[in-house]
């Protein structure tokens, strides 16, 4: 409850910054220090040091998973902040309203971290959605990111309607009316038709909003249209928020009838591994090439809700806290660049040898190469997976097309490495270099040593 | 029969075929006056189930307010035949063949679902009056109210950002 009651009021301070503030630089310090409480508001009520008291109906359920989740989350909108902050000023004259935006989105990413009703579900799904087709759209200027909003907008509308319909379903077919997930599919009764037509459609719904495949078609397009700045934040704080929904719609919801939705999800999941990999071989665009790798790490992040075990749970927090980090910290590098292709790379190790490094360590993490996070992380995915004795074509397949992805990663490795180019003058402070580090180091040691954080989180889960 | 069913199926009758009139209607302000009916029949359907704050709520925000702007939307685009962009044979194909599939799987997968036993109660009920309402409102979903205040806000917010002038 801390966080969702913080991230509301401080987005209404940002608000207010906007017009009592002058300098940029102070609106950015507010956010950051905003974001240091959050986090540490979060902390102490996964700790059990203060909890704000509410009696919530049952209607939000905050258990460890989703808290853990949250402290991921916000730590690293923390370093998304840090990083890339100061780009934001770039893209238009409201920078306390987009911090703002961002305040509201996390107060939504709380909720879906935490729900336990398919009202508080919607209700976190739009607070995040909202402000994100306003991101989207917010450099007015580019007629690709006005394109990029509204096709988001559409099609962000018509899902959120099928979604709906999907909940009506759900509650139609509930025995005495009730929208709390962990009273679906309960007792003896047989499964109604009207119950598996609300899953699908909830499946549907939720997997256009993670971007999987074949409900992907936005993300390339709204990724791309949008401010890079805004396009790292959903590609990487807004997905993770997003799983975790997913992961805990269907474990404690829909959890025991997996039997039915599981061969679904493995199609998706298989679909969505195939095309985003496939696709972004072709790109010519760095920023174009990161959507459909976002597309492709979700297909992995994905075996987690097919395989719903302990497993699952520990990998889904590694998995967002590797794929945002590393994710995060290549778009940190990509914003300041001035040519987004692949040429736009050449020689950058020469010229910047900290940003060349620090991004190939990120770009090793995203192909799962061993000694970095990524690797543990699709590790855990694929274990989850065969723990449950099926779908072993699945592993192998996402083997396959995680052999595809060293492809395009590799490709901007060795443009930075191995191609001659011209210096180019980046915007790259003592305190942008040390944070790249510090993440490059994270990540390493996460590879090394993953332990550090699936021992915690599995005491936490599963002791405490 | 009595005077409740015969209202229920007038009032069904005139929603399916106000709606289906929506649209197959050329004429795009033709289509928002067919859905203000369509909204009045639902109404209707609302006071059959004694939800009458339902029923004028409905009536005022979407009747009223939502429909308003609709209008208001298409005179300003001035929309006619002429402007229409030409539609793809083949995306008007493939949209009929999409959604010709789930219509057959949700008939398919409903037509064997027993509803008989979860009939609505007519004319019954006080769930929907105001006191009820505002009482399970303040109560039970104070939770859900609340936090859509975030929702709004931010949904103001992001006006204010998309259409200040820079």
């Amino acid at each position: 409850m801390n966080a969702i009651i913080l991230s509301a009021i401080w987005g209404i301070v940002m608000m207010f910054s906007g017009v009592f503030v002058s300098g940029k630089r102070t609106i950015r310090t507010i956010a950051i220090l905003g974001l240091l409480l959050l986090f540490l508001a979060n902390c102490l009520d996964l700790g059990g040091g203060f909890r704000v008291h509410i009696d919530v109906h049952r209607m939000l359920y905050f258990d460890t998973f989703g808290l853990l989740a949250n402290s991921v989350i916000f730590g690293s909108t923390l370093v998304f902040v840090m990083l890339s902050g100061r780009d934001m000023e770039n893209v238009g004259i409201n920078l306390a309203e987009y911090f703002a935006l961002i305040f509201f989105v996390l107060c939504g990413v709380a909720l879906v971290t935490t729900f336990n009703t398919l009202l508080m579900l919607f209700l976190g799904i739009e607070i995040i959605s909202i402000p994100l087709y306003i991101l989207t759209g917010s450099d007015k200027r580019n007629l690709k990111g006005n394109e990029a909003s509204l096709k988001y907008f559409l099609m962000g509308a018509f899902s959120t309607g099928l979604m709906l319909l999907g909940i009506a379903f759900l509650y139609g077919a509930s025995q005495n009316g009730s929208l709390f997930i962990d009273e679906m599919a309960i007792g003896k009764a047989p499964i109604s038709p009207l119950f598996i037509s609300g899953l699908l459609l909830l499946l549907v719904s939720m997997s256009f909003k993670v971007s999987a495949a074949p409900f992907h078609f936005w993300t390339p397009d709204v990724y791309d249209g949008a401010p890079t700045v805004f396009t790292s934040f959903m590609a990487t704080i807004v997905k993770s928020a997003l799983f975790i929904g997913f992961i805990r719609l269907f474990d404690e919801g829909f959890g025991r009838v997996h039997d039915r939705w599981q061969l679904f999800v493995a199609i998706i999941t298989a679909a969505t591994l195939f095309i985003g990999n496939l696709t972004a071989v072709f790109q010519q665009s760095v920023k174009r090439m990161l959507a459909y790798s976002s597309i492709a790490q979700a297909g992995f992040m994905l075996m987690a809700i097919l395989s719903i075990n302990g497993i699952a749970r520990d990998g889904i927090i590694l998995y967002i806290t590797a794929y945002s980090a590393a994710t995060i910290g290549i778009f940190a590098v990509l914003i300041r660049m001035k040519d987004y292709t692949f040429e736009g790379f050449s020689g950058l190790a020469k010229h910047h040898p900290v940003l060349a490094a620090t991004t190939t360590i990120f770009l090793l993490s995203l192909a799962g190469i061993p000694l970095t996070a990524g690797f543990f992380a699709k590790y855990y995915m694929l274990a989850a997976v065969v723990s449950t004795g099926k779908y072993l074509w699945l592993v192998i397949f996402a083997v396959l097309c995680a052999a595809i992805s060293v492809y395009y990663y590799f490709r901007l490795i060795q443009a930075m490495y191995f191609k001659e180019g011209d210096r180019q003058e980046l915007d790259e402070g003592p305190g942008f270099r040390i944070l790249l580090i510090l993440l490059a180091a994270v990540i390493v040691v996460l590879g090394i040593a993953p332990h550090l954080v699936t021992d915690p989180v599995h005491s936490l889960i599963y002791l405490w | 029969m009595g005077i409740t069913q015969i209202l229920f199926w007038f009032l069904s009758v005139l929603a399916l075929i106000s709606a289906i009139l929506v649209v197959v209607s050329k004429n795009p302000v033709h289509s928002v006056l067919w859905l203000i009916l369509v909204f009045f029949a639902i109404s209707g359907h609302y006071i059959l189930l004694n939800a009458q704050f339902l029923a004028i709520v409905n009536l005022i925000v979407y009747a009223g307010a939502i429909m308003v702007l609709f209008l208001f939307v298409f005179m300003l685009m001035n929309l006619n035949a002429d402007t229409e962009p030409q539609k793809n044979k083949w995306l008007k194909i493939a949209g009929v063949i999409a959604s010709g599939s789930l219509l057959l799987v949700l008939v398919a997968a409903l037509k064997n679902a027993d509803m008989k036993s979860r009939l609505a109660e007519m004319g019954g009920g006080n769930i929907g009056l105001i006191h009820n309402l505002g009482l399970a409102l303040f109560n039970d979903y104070v939770i859900p109210f609340e936090i859509s205040s975030v929702l709004f806000l931010s949904a103001m917010v992001g006006v204010v950002v998309i259409g200040k002038k820079e």
